[in-house]
This record gives C-alpha cells, sequence and structure tokens, in this order.
C-alpha cells in the first residue's frame, strides 16, 4: 500500500479509472433516467437540475447515456483483455517452457494475427456475424492474444535462464509444472501492467467500432454510439460530441498513467532509494 | 603533506549511512589497499573521491588533492578525473565502446586529456601494458578478458594521472590473468612513481600488491597500517576473522574410506551446432570423450578456466543437458542426461553458483526445499515438514526460517539453504558448482566446514567444479585438470600442487598469489 502512495501517478491513474469503473457499474442499478426512454419534446436541453448533461437528439438524458456508456465500454475491453490474457498467456508460457517446434508455432501463429491490421479484420469478422458487443469483444480480444502471448514468452524466457528454473526441473517438474509454478508468478507484474494498456487500447478499439457502427447496438449504448450519433449534428450542438469524446478521452489516460505508475511501482530497477545496487 | 587526503568521509542515501567517518591518506608513490566484503561501502569510497556517486548520494566530509579541496563543479572535477585520478574498473567488457576500435578509444583518453607537453600516443601506451601496436586495430570483443583490461589501465594512463583508482580490477578474471594483471600494475605504479588506491575483496591479491592497507566493515575503517602488521597481526576481531577465513583449513585425515564406485563418466561428448541454416560450420566440442569415475565417500574435484566446459559436463551429469555421445552411469545405471530416470533423480544433486537466483523469489523456503521431496512419492505432509527440519538444522539454521521468504537472507545462510536444498531428497551425489566463489570471504570458510561436515555425517560423495585452487586443495581428495573440453591432468592435490605436468596446471599452480600473514 505505501508503495502505491509512493507513486503519486499510479494514485491518480488508479483513483480515476476506479471512479470511472464504479461510475459505470452504477448504471446497472440505477441512471437518473432509463436510457431507451426517447421524448422528443425535450431534445437538445442544455445542462439543468433535472438533466446535469442535457439531452441528445432524441430527448434521451445524456448523463443516463454516458454512465451506460462507461459501463459498455469498460464491459467490452475488459472481457477483451480476459480472452486475451487467457489465451496468449498460456500459448507464451508455453512456447518458453517447452521451446522447441511449440515455440515456431506459436511465434508464426503470432506474426500471423499481427500482420492483419487490428480494425480491419475486427471490421470482418462482426460483419460476417453481424454487428453486436458480443462480437467486438470476440475481435478484440483475438487481437490481444498475440500480444499476451509475447509478453509472457520473453517474461518467462528472462525467468526460465536463473537457477530455481533449474532445480525445480532437477526436482523431477516437467514443463507445466515449471511454467504454473515457477515462470507464472514471476512474470505476474508484467501481464497485469500489459493488461492495463490493453484495456485502455480496448476502449479504444470498442469506441472506433461501435463509430463506425459493427460494435455496440441501440438501444445499447456505448461511447462510441454517443459519437456516431452526435456527428450529424455536431456544428449546431457540439456539447452532445464533447461529452462521450472527453470521456473517453479522460479514462485512456486514466488507465495509461495507472499502467506507468504500475510498472514504476513493480519494477525494482526504477525504485528509487536502492542503496544495494550500487554498493 | 599527502597526495591525496579523505578526512570523516561520509556518504547517506536517505537515513542510511553507508560510508561513515572514513579518514585517509595516501602518499605519493604509494599502493595502498581497501579491503571489504560486498557493501561494506569499499566502492562507494572510491567513487566519493572521483567524483561519481549516483544521484541521491548525500555527501559529507573533506577530500583534498595536494592540499586543495575537490571541487564542487562537474566540469572542474571532469577535468581533474583523467589528469589527476585515473580509473580502472571491475569489468572492462562494460567500460569499453563496443563500437569503437580500442585503439581509437585509447586515442580519445588522450586527447581530452592532452597536456601541452605530452608526447604520448597510443602505441607507446598500448606497449607500457604490454600488448602491441595491432591490437589497437581491434575492437573490444576481440580481445580476452586480460587484454581489455589491460586496454582500461592504457586508457587510465593516458592523463599522466598521480593516483590510479582500480576497483576490482581482477575480480573478472582466471587465475593467470589475474596476477598477470597485478603484476602489471606494480610495475606500472613502480615506474610511473603513481600512486595506486586499490580496492578490492580478495585478501591475497591486497596482500600482494600493496605495501598500506585499511579493513572496511559496514561502511566504517575498522584497521589501518602497514600490510605485512595488518595481516600478521590483526589488532580488530572482524581482521582476525577475515584473515582467518581467506585460509582455508585442510580437511580432517580421518576420512572413512573410499567404498565402491558411485559415479562412472564414460567418453562423454556434447557438441553444439553452429552456423546457419546452409552452411552447417563445425560443431563446438564443449565436452570432448571425457571418462573418469568416482568412488562413493570421494570427494572429486574439476578445475578449468572459464569456458573449458566444466560446467557442461555438470549439467549432463545432473541431467539437466543431453550428451551427444557417451553414457553416465550411477550406481549402475546408465544414462545420457535429461533422459535420466526419475527414481534415479533423488540420489544426486546440485548446489549452484549463485545463491541469489537459485531461490525462486514468491516462495516460502518451505516450498523451495520441499520440491525435490515429491520426487520419492506418497510421503505425508508431517513427514514433509519433518525432513525438511532434519535438513534445514543440519546445515545449522533454524526451522523457523521455513516460513521465510529468500530475499529475507544473507548470500552465505542462501547458500546453506541451496545446500539444505540439495540434501533434502538423502542424495549419494551432490554436485557443487563453483559453491563459494559468489560468497564473501569471511563466510566461505563457514560454508566449506559445513560442507566437510554433512560429508562425513551422511556419507556423501562430492563433485566440485571451481576454479579456486586453494578451496580444491582443502577440500578434495582428487583432482582433474580440464581445458578445451579435455580433462589434461589428474591427481591428488599434494601431486598436482607440488609437481604439475600440464602446461595449463603449471601456470595455474605457478599464478598462485602467496599466502598471506
Amino acid at each position: 500500500m505505501r508503495r502505491i502512495l509512493n507513486h503519486p501517478s499510479l494514485a491518480i491513474g488508479l483513483t480515476a479509472t476506479a471512479l470511472f469503473a464504479l461510475i459505470g457499474l452504477l448504471s446497472l442499478v440505477w441512471t437518473p433516467y432509463p436510457i431507451e426512454q426517447i421524448v422528443i419534446s425535450r431534445r437538445f436541453l442544455g445542462p439543468s437540475p433535472e438533466h446535469w448533461l442535457g439531452t441528445d437528439n432524441l430527448g434521451r438524458d445524456m448523463a443516463s447515456l454516458l454512465m451506460a456508456g462507461t459501463y459498455t465500454s469498460f464491459l467490452v475491453a475488459a472481457l477483451a483483455v480476459a480472452i486475451g490474457a487467457g489465451i496468449g498467456v498460456p500459448l507464451g508460457l508455453a512456447a518458453a517452457a517447452w521451446g522447441g517446434a511449440v515455440e515456431w508455432l506459436v511465434l508464426r501463429l503470432s506474426d500471423f494475427v499481427f500482420a492483419f491490421p487490428a480494425i480491419v479484420v475486427a471490421i470482418l469478422i462482426t460483419a460476417l456475424f453481424g454487428p453486436g458487443a458480443i462480437n467486438a469483444v470476440v475481435a478484440i480480444g483475438v487481437f490481444n492474444i498475440p500480444v499476451f502471448a509475447r509478453v509472457a514468452r520473453g517474461g518467462a524466457l528472462s525467468v526460465a535462464t536463473l537457477d530455481f528454473v533449474a532445480a525445480g526441473r532437477l526436482a523431477g517438474l516437467g514443463n507445466l509444472a515449471i511454467a504454473f509454478r515457477h515462470l507464472l508468478p514471476n512474470i505476474m507484474s508484467l501481464l497485469i501492467v500489459q493488461g492495463t494498456i490493453q484495456l485502455s487500447l480496448g476502449i479504444l478499439s470498442e469506441a472506433g467500432l461501435s463509430y463506425v457502427g459493427y460494435g455496440t447496438q441501440p438501444p445499447e449504448t456505448s461511447l462510441g454510439l454517443m459519437l456516431r450519433d452526435a456527428q450529424g449534428v455536431f456544428l449546431i450542438h457540439p456539447w452532445l460530441t464533447l461529452v462521450p469524446g472527453l470521456c473517453i478521452v479522460c479514462i485512456v489516460i486514466a488507465l495509461n498513467i495507472a499502467g506507468d505508475g504500475l510498472r514504476d511501482a513493480i519494477d525494482p530497477r526504477l525504485r528509487q532509494g536502492q542503496t544495494n545496487v550500487v554498493a | 603533506m599527502s597526495l591525496l587526503e579523505v578526512e570523516n568521509l561520509s556518504v547517506r542515501f536517505g537515513d542510511t549511512a553507508a560510508v561513515a567517518g572514513v579518514s585517509f591518506a595516501l602518499e605519493r608513490g604509494e599502493r595502498f589497499g581497501i579491503i571489504g566484503e560486498s557493501g561494506s561501502g569499499k566502492t562507494l569510497t572510491a567513487l566519493a573521491i572521483t567524483g561519481l556517486l549516483p544521484e541521491g548520494a548525500v555527501v559529507d566530509g573533506a577530500i583534498t588533492l595536494d592540499g586543495t579541496a575537490l571541487p564542487q563543479d562537474e566540469r572542474a572535477i571532469a577535468k581533474l578525473r583523467g589528469k589527476r585520478i585515473g580509473m580502472v574498473f571491475q569489468e572492462p567488457m562494460s567500460a569499453l565502446n563496443p563500437l569503437m576500435r580500442v585503439g581509437e578509444q585509447i586515442d580519445e583518453a588522450i586527447v581530452l586529456n592532452s597536456l601541452a607537453q605530452a608526447t604520448l600516443n597510443v602505441n607507446t601506451l598500448l606497449t607500457e601494458v604490454g600488448l602491441e601496436p595491432v591490437h589497437g586495430q581491434r575492437f573490444p570483443h576481440q580481445l580476452s578478458g586480460g587484454q581489455r583490461q589491460r586496454v582500461m589501465i592504457a586508457m587510465a594512463l593516458a592523463g599522466q594521472p598521480d593516483i590510479l583508482i582500480a576497483d576490482e580490477p581482477t575480480s573478472a578474471l582466471d587465475l593467470v590473468t589475474q596476477r598477470k594483471v597485478l603484476d602489471l600494475i606494480a610495475q606500472i605504479c613502480e615506474r610511473r612513481h603513481m600512486a595506486l588506491l586499490f580496492i578490492s575483496h580478495d585478501l591475497k591479491a591486497v596482500a600482494a600488491l600493496c605495501t598500506r592497507v585499511a579493513v572496511m566493515h559496514k561502511g566504517r575503517l575498522v584497521e589501518t597500517g602497514p600490510t605485512t602488521q595488518v595481516f600478521g597481526k590483526p589488532q580488530q576481531s572482524y581482521t582476525q576473522k577475515l584473515v582467518a577465513a581467506s585460509q582455508f583449513v585442510a580437511r580432517r585425515p580421518d576420512r572413512p574410506s573410499l567404498g565402491d564406485t558411485l559415479l562412472e563418466v564414460d567418453g562423454v561428448t556434447r557438441e553444439y551446432r553452429q552456423g546457419g541454416l546452409f552452411r552447417r560450420a563445425k560443431a563446438l566440442r564443449a565436452v570432448d570423450k571425457i571418462s573418469f569415475s568416482l568412488a562413493s565417500g570421494e570427494c572429486l574435484a574439476l578445475v578449468g578456466p572459464s569456458g573449458c566446459g566444466k560446467t557442461t559436463l555438470a549439467k549432463i551429469i545432473v541431467g539437466l543437458d543431453k550428451s551427444t555421445s557417451g553414457t553416465v552411469r550411477l550406481g549402475g545405471t546408465a544414462y545420457r542426461g535429461t533422459d535420466m530416470p526419475k527414481a534415479l533423480r533423488r540420489d544426486l544433486s546440485l548446489v549452484f553458483q549463485d545463491p541469489f537466483g537459485s531461490f525462486d523469489p514468491r516462495l516460502t523456503i518451505a516450498a523451495s526445499l520441499a520440491e525435490p521431496l515429491r520426487l520419492e512419492g506418497g510421503l505425508e505432509r508431517l513427514m514433509v515438514r519433518e525432513r525438511l527440519v532434519e535438513a534445514i538444522t543440519a546445515v545449522g539454521l533454524d526451522a523457523a526460517m521455513l516460513d521465510r521468504y529468500p530475499h529475507e537472507f544473507s548470500g552465505g545462510q542462501r547458500q546453506r539453504l541451496a545446500i539444505a536444498r540439495a540434501l533434502v531428497t538423502r542424495p549419494k551425489l551432490v554436485v557443487l558448482d563453483e559453491p563459494v566463489s559468489a560468497l564473501d570471504v569471511s563466510v566461505r570458510g563457514e560454508v566449506l566446514a559445513l560442507l566437510t561436515g554433512l560429508q562425513a555425517e551422511f556419507g556423501l560423495s562430492y563433485l566440485i567444479i571451481s576454479h579456486d585452487l586453494d578451496m580444491v586443495r582443502a577440500m578434495a581428495d582428487r583432482v582433474m585438470v580440464m581445458e578445451a573440453g579435455k580433462i589434461v591432468e589428474t591427481g591428488t592435490p599434494e601431486q598436482i600442487f607440488a609437481e604439475p605436468k600440464h602446461r595449463l596446471t603449471q601456470e595455474s599452480v605457478a599464478a598462485r598469489l602467496p599466502e598471506i600473514g
């Protein structure tokens, strides 16, 4: 806990991220107005005590939409990270622990996925299986797999040269046991940092997919979808674009600050005031 | 007036004092040594003198050179370094620029420190440090460790300094080269009438080179005086301990007689493929048709310079690597390395060189020690705990330490724990890969005594891999000398030291530094 407080950027980033996540979660149980409630007579209202952030072109409450949209963005990005880490990390560990043909296969597979521009294939997937939040999750998740596989393999390779891994092999541990008992716990910090970065990239990708119409579909909402709805009236009502846009920017900045802070806090080489490094 | 005077120097990092109240003086042409274990603050003292302390260090006290205080200004002190003070570092590979020919690097040092009357050139400096002009055309990676250290010395000499600071200049080198570099430093200091500040943990190297020494412990100077006096009649208890620890006590003669053959190595060869996909270069033979046997209860030492293949051989024996051809037999069962039958693994274990890398930082000591016990199978949890306690008390540590994590232990304690892990399956053969070379001098003796005691207690056989001839002499029943993958000489330590036959053995024995005191 003290380590977190020693890194102001980490504290700020984590607090801001938690705040956005809480706002999103709150939308599950309570929003000022139901988000699908369309009241044309009340459209394009400015911020007021009844509607904190005003209303959009269909008279929906912007504050409610923003809460629900934040939730969707976080959910899609988090599930995508879970898919990426859940498949990518075991692949990377397998590549490091077995080596040889397994490593070759994993690396070529991730090269293959890397070779396609992410957004294009995401559009392809949603175009094939129809748009929707689930397909956005799958599309973004697939692109997280090689990222996690590479990070896990790189970290595991440097851990695998240490003597305690050899000691484990001497004790008769197989590759699987080595990977999960010795390699995984020692690269956990790397994976957490990468996870934070992928989370912010996931939120951006979700916004991008929704914006082009392949992500979340109405009556559900997401930050990208709000941008898309507002772009037609941007010159007359710029407020409607600014609110979700700034919200995306803030979430991504918060996550990036938290990721950088986590890396500083976890990496002992970057820690300040270590005397034994020089002595 | 002394050339260099350090008075009441202290270096602090936050609240911890790394160096406290250190005072000494260095006369012109004097060779002064600072001895201390890792973390004693000896390197920080040297860095304070050159103004190269890392950020965050707070310096207090006075350092005067020829009566004038060291400047605080970075530009002024940078001029001073090189012209007045030359420095040689521990690891020459990382101190040299890998992309520049060494001649150019020496030339750069000359240009930067050029005095009006200077008539230096690269070739004279190269000749002075015992290299030839042709070496100047090479890149650092094309030189050997000893040659690189000579280049570093040449660069330090380029400014014709009054003081040469050498920080562990030989600890990355093998025995023969170490001796040559030490002799070279002594010669140059003599010839140029240059003062030397020599920093080392190796008492013998300091004794061979310096006329006056200071012993440092936990940031303080414990004892200062002429070399013969400090090492011959140490006054402080810490110095006494250090001097005693540097002399290995020979093993007790009342050893049980040797039993049957335990380990047999038969024509083991390990080749590494080199070269690209299409043009296959000749394979590199790290181990070349080695055969020997080891009786139960014996302590066999394998010595040789770094890169001679001794660690590869050890890896094959313990089953971490596989031989290209040839077999190993342990108690009659043959294997080639990684294909070792599981039932055999518990009869043999390995103690690693580096006590800091050999424990998983995320596991408790108990979890790490219990790992090899899964080879036995069917042990109850209570039984496991019992065995762990037995092993940890056998190495002289407390059973309460089992629930702690590796970072809470010192290097010596970790090496004891590593030995405990090696013993937990009650093996017959323990392979020790440089068991004490990563440890501080003062704990080396303890760990070796522990190993000797355990051998008698449990009837163990040892295969020791080392380049430290003094340690081998104290421990081993039989010595094998290895060079370039082949065993070139075998014999008892007495034979090997009294009348070495092979060229390498002769050189190594001749390069040993004289005993201190």
